[in-house]
């Protein structure tokens, strides 16, 4: 399969640029920005491949990036810049486009840490395991989205949602991103917010141009609308130690807990019970990491899976073992509705009192802490894990592919009352034995997606072979079947519509923007994106609606 | 096994990244958390573990075809195992490294490989073929130490110093010192003079039909000789006997086998040696990869893929788990804990999350300033502890850090464990 061929003009310009030895077009190095997270879903005969881009290049600097995208526009080619590369999002759309790949992994420096502002100024390939460690040694830490800490800060912060455990007590990162450096699709330099009016990186709004909604768009560009090649973030406090002394066997490490630190398994007995103990949490403002985790692995398997996990002497295969021992049993049902907390004080009486208000509001509904998981091994298992998000990909665990569906953002009461619909699907669909049958409930999710709480959703765990056709094509009927499921409740489709839009024409996806809730907001988009992008050097993951596509006119003009 | 065993692998694969840093719960610092040496050089993302498994599978699929820059991938890299160990903190179902080497292997079959592997594969087939070093020379390091001829007399170990330690001049000092450590303790300590290479560099390379070839020699050296317990200072020739030979079709026995820093701790511990005089030092120790990560024993499988729970991927019988954490890791710090005087600090990356020396995977002979840099890496995380010497249990490790501690003019010293334990038997620095 032949690359898509670029200009040879074009390719010794890039050279010119970013050195030789900084661009490739071989169709092997190629390959490992076409193969994707979630492409064999969506792709022609569930290829693993998104369409291959006709050159990958490793910018240096903001002055690279900008030269590149100035030659896009120069030569008619789009761009895609990726960070650590983890989704679909990162790779080109189109077979037909000549995409730039711009790998921003070159620009890899943490630029400045304002202890006394509480932010830090990072480049693109700055992960979130790298901020967090500096960040410690400040006593301060950092909001680490639900992709875990292998991912880049400016990517999640600039150019998707970012929320995650830390987001209830920290905000997430797309609220938390202070000035940009914007490389725009026509190659114009713009520094947003304070910055822009050389008053320093600590505020996203200005004194200076505001234009962060306008360039990330309604939930992050995803790579489509320009290159973020420096941000600021908000950093956020630390109450445990500066120096990590970490314990435990790989892949179970265990954070001891400081004495101004809980973390906890907790268990309700009922999902109306689970939204009474959510809002009491918001209420009572306790709670630094906050996150319904471990059930991930389904809440059938659940206790055994992690049981097996913080052995190192054990596989997979142990796990039918374990899941058969009568306490494992008891175990899995006591914790079928269960979340998990990281309780964080300014002192030790802070802490105490922390505890106090959980345990009474668990008394109020009815609820528990999890024994076996407050145990000292699964407690301190459960801090760092929570804490570093370093082990985000067991999501692949059972089989190498997940799809998270679902996942609609609204109160606690409101996403309960998707949770049996979404469980059943999954037992539905999972009845064939072409995905994994882990209980139906495999829902995660943070605890809220606003901090201090109020939003939040839950994400179903759907797992698959990935190196199994079969498999693969049930995990994508099953992406189908939880928009139906979700209309026939009358909650709009989730995670997994959007998913599916990477497969659809432009046209598909144009009706599905039409006839979504706020159609006005693409529409929006696109005006922007004729301002910023004539040349049309960004794909289409900068969603927007002609104007001859459905109903309703320009923004600011009465609808027909 | 073949390139097409590996395709699951790749096709599960969810490019995490995980494989480019270390295990992220160990990162301590932006500068420090990085595991990979090939992608940190190299950039493109075919330069990780997960970008090789992705470079292997578009050539499976026939989407691309061995160039140039496909040899460069699969060989610029010390094959050091970061990414198989940070890959395993989440997944069950790879072998990332397992690939790696058999990439390498396809494409030696096919005849692509380095221009510098060309001679020295050449060597090696001579060596095999009866036309290489002769006894006296590969034993030179030997002349005038109270070892005995294993192939005609018992003794308690035999002592296998690898090819590196036989031949390089400038660790002529540190093998014998090495030598008299186990001699002191009352060991009877031989060598077969006829000994040849383990294979280990062979296998780095891919060339499989060599490296089992001179396992097989040795092997049959061994078993002909009745030896009982092996001890080799390098960490290489560790992994080979552990770890390779074990699984070898049709293979002699492989008799105990012994890193030097694992005899000289029992030897501590048993109290036939005393570590008495002080060594007034501040050292950090650099985990070999061979010793450390992929120092965990050969376990013997045969089994097949199988699925539970519908789809969840598990292997019958189970497969063993190699991920690096039941490396032998504490016997070089014991020993160095023992010895009076001297401080042991740690470096930010260490045991599983070691940043290789950069010699590994025949990098230093193919590849020799990448592997330089790698070095150059690890001395500026050893330089970051304070330590006053980098010390480790390797001759690959040691020839490497001491020629990028000279390119650079770093005042780091580089030690074997061994010449520290030498210094505490009462021996000075020039005794040997």
């Amino acid at each position: 399969m032949p690359a898509p061929a670029l200009n040879p003009d074009a390719y010794r310009a890039l050279e010119d640029i970013v050195g030789a030895a900084n661009v490739s077009n071989d169709p092997a190095v190629l390959d490992g920005y076409a193969f994707q997270y979630l492409a064999e879903l969506v792709r022609p005969e569930n290829s693993p491949y998104m369409p291959r881009p006709a050159a990958v290049v490793l910018p240096a600097s903001t002055q690279e990036v900008q030269q590149v995208v100035l030659l896009a526009n120069r030569h008619g080619l789009k761009i895609k810049p990726t960070g650590t590369g983890w989704y679909f999002f990162n790779a080109p759309i189109k077979e037909e486009d000549l995409t730039l790949q711009l790998d921003m992994r070159r620009m890899n420096r943490i630029l400045e840490i304002d202890e006394r502002n509480m932010f830090a100024v990072v480049e693109p390939y700055v992960i979130h395991a790298q901020l967090h460690a500096e960040a410690l040694k400040r006593g301060l830490s950092i909001n680490i989205p639900g992709s875990g800490c292998s991912t880049s800060i400016v990517a999640s912060a600039c150019a998707y949602a970012g929320q995650g455990p830390h987001t209830y007590f920290m905000g997430g990162n797309a609220e938390n991103v202070l000035g940009m450096e914007w490389v725009t699709p026509e190659g114009e330099i713009v520094r947003t917010g304070s910055l822009g009016s050389g008053d320093g990186w600590f505020c996203s709004e200005g004194p200076g141009p505001s234009v962060r909604g306008i360039c990330r768009g309604s939930i992050g560009s995803r790579g489509g609308m320009g290159v973020y090649t420096k941000c600021a973030v908000k950093l956020g406090p630390n109450f445990g130690p500066r120096e990590w002394h970490v314990g435990g066997t790989l892949p179970a490490y265990r954070l001891p807990l400081a004495d101004t630190m809980r973390a906890y398994t907790v268990a309700v007995p009922t999902w109306d019970a689970w939204a009474d103990a959510y809002y009491e949490i918001y209420d009572n403002e306790i709670g630094y990491v906050f996150h319904r985790q471990f059930n991930l692995a389904g809440a059938d398997l659940a206790p055994a899976f992690w049981l097996m996990y913080n052995d190192h002497t054990k596989t997979l295969g142990d796990v039918p073992e374990i899941a058969a021992r009568d306490d494992v049993r008891k175990l899995a049902e006591e914790m079928r509705i269960s979340f998990q907390i990281v309780l964080a004080g300014r002192s030790v009486a802070d802490i105490e009192l922390q505890d106090e208000i959980l345990n009474a509001i668990l008394d109020e509904v009815g609820g528990h802490k999890v024994e076996r998981f407050c145990e000292p091994d699964m407690a301190e298992f459960t801090n760092i894990y929570l804490q570093r998000l370093g082990h985000k990909h067991v999501n692949f665990v059972w089989a190498g592919g997940y799809i998270g569906s679902w996942m609609q953002f609204g109160t606690p009461d409101w996403v309960k009352g998707y949770v049996p619909t979404a469980a059943a699907g999954l037992e539905r669909d999972a009845a064939g034995g072409l995905l994994v049958q882990c209980g139906g409930d495999a829902m995660m999710g943070s605890g809220s997606g606003l901090p201090g709480g109020g939003e939040m959703g839950l994400e179903q765990f759907v797992s698959y072979d990935s190196a199994d056709l079969e498999s693969t094509r049930a995990a994508a009927r099953h992406m189908e079947d939880a928009v139906k499921d979700a209309a026939a409740i009358g909650y709009p489709p989730g995670k997994e519509f959007m998913y599916l839009q990477m497969g659809w024409s432009d046209e598909q996806i144009w009706e599905a923007l039409a006839n979504s809730t706020q159609p006005q907001v693409f529409r929006y988009q696109r005006q922007i994106k004729e301002a910023f992008d004539p040349n049309d050097v960004g794909d289409r993951m900068y969603p927007t609606l002609p104007r001859d596509v459905g109903q309703g006119g320009e923004v600011g003009t009465p609808a027909p | 096994m073949a390139l097409t065993d590996y395709r699951a692998d790749a096709m599960r694969c969810t490019r995490c990244s995980y494989c480019k840093w270390i295990p992220f719960d160990l990162v301590r610092s932006a500068r420090f958390a990085k595991g990979c040496p090939s992608v940190e050089a190299n950039s493109f993302h075919a330069y990780s573990g997960g970008g090789r498994l992705i470079t292997m599978l578009s050539l499976m699929d026939e989407r691309s075809e061995v160039t140039e820059k496909v040899v460069d991938v699969a060989f610029k890299c010390q094959l050091c195992g970061n990414c198989d160990v940070a890959c395993k903190m989440c997944r069950y179902d790879m072998e990332v490294l397992a690939a790696l080497s058999e990439f390498r292997a396809h494409l030696v079959e096919m005849d692509r490989v380095p221009d510098a592997y060309r001679p020295l594969i050449e060597r090696t087939r001579a060596a095999l073929a009866g036309r290489g070093k002769s006894p006296a020379e590969r034993n030179a390091w030997a002349d005038g130490l109270d070892l005995r001829d294993a192939s005609r007399e018992q003794v308690d170990v035999l002592f296998f110093p690898g090819c590196k330690y036989s031949l390089e001049e400038s660790l002529r000092e540190t093998v014998r010192l090495q030598a008299k450590v186990l001699l002191a303790s009352g060991l009877t300590v031989g060598i077969i003079p006829e000994a040849g290479c383990c294979g280990g560099l062979s296998a780095r390379m891919g060339y499989r039909e060599e490296a089992t070839h001179s396992s097989q020699n040795l092997l049959a050296q061994w078993a002909a000789a009745r030896v009982a317990t092996v001890v080799t200072p390098c960490a290489d020739c560790r992994h080979m006997f552990t770890r390779v030979y074990p699984g070898l079709d049709g293979a002699s026995p492989v008799p105990e086998v012994l890193h030097t820093v694992e005899l000289v701790d029992r030897l501590v511990k048993d109290g036939r040696l005393e570590l008495t005089t002080p060594v007034p030092m501040t050292v950090t120790y650099h985990d070999p990869c061979h010793l450390g990560r992929q120092g965990e024993p050969y376990v013997p499988w045969e089994g097949v893929e199988k699925k539970i729970y519908g789809q969840a991927v598990v292997y019958d019988p189970p497969r063993p788990r190699y991920n690096g954490a039941k490396g032998v890791y504490d016997a070089p710090r014991d020993v160095l804990a023992a010895i009076p005087g001297l401080e042991l600090v740690e470096m930010e990356r260490s045991r599983e999350a070691a940043w290789c020396c950069g010699a590994g995977g025949a990098c230093r002979e193919a590849y020799p300033e990448y592997s330089a840099w790698a070095a150059g890496e690890r001395l500026e995380e050893a330089e970051a502890t304070g330590a006053a010497a980098l010390v480790s249990a390797c001759s690959r490790c040691e020839l490497n850090f001491a020629e990028a501690t000279a390119a650079s003019g770093s005042d780091l010293e580089v030690h074997d464990v061994l010449e520290l334990v030498w210094r505490a038997l009462g021996n000075g620095r020039e005794a040997s």
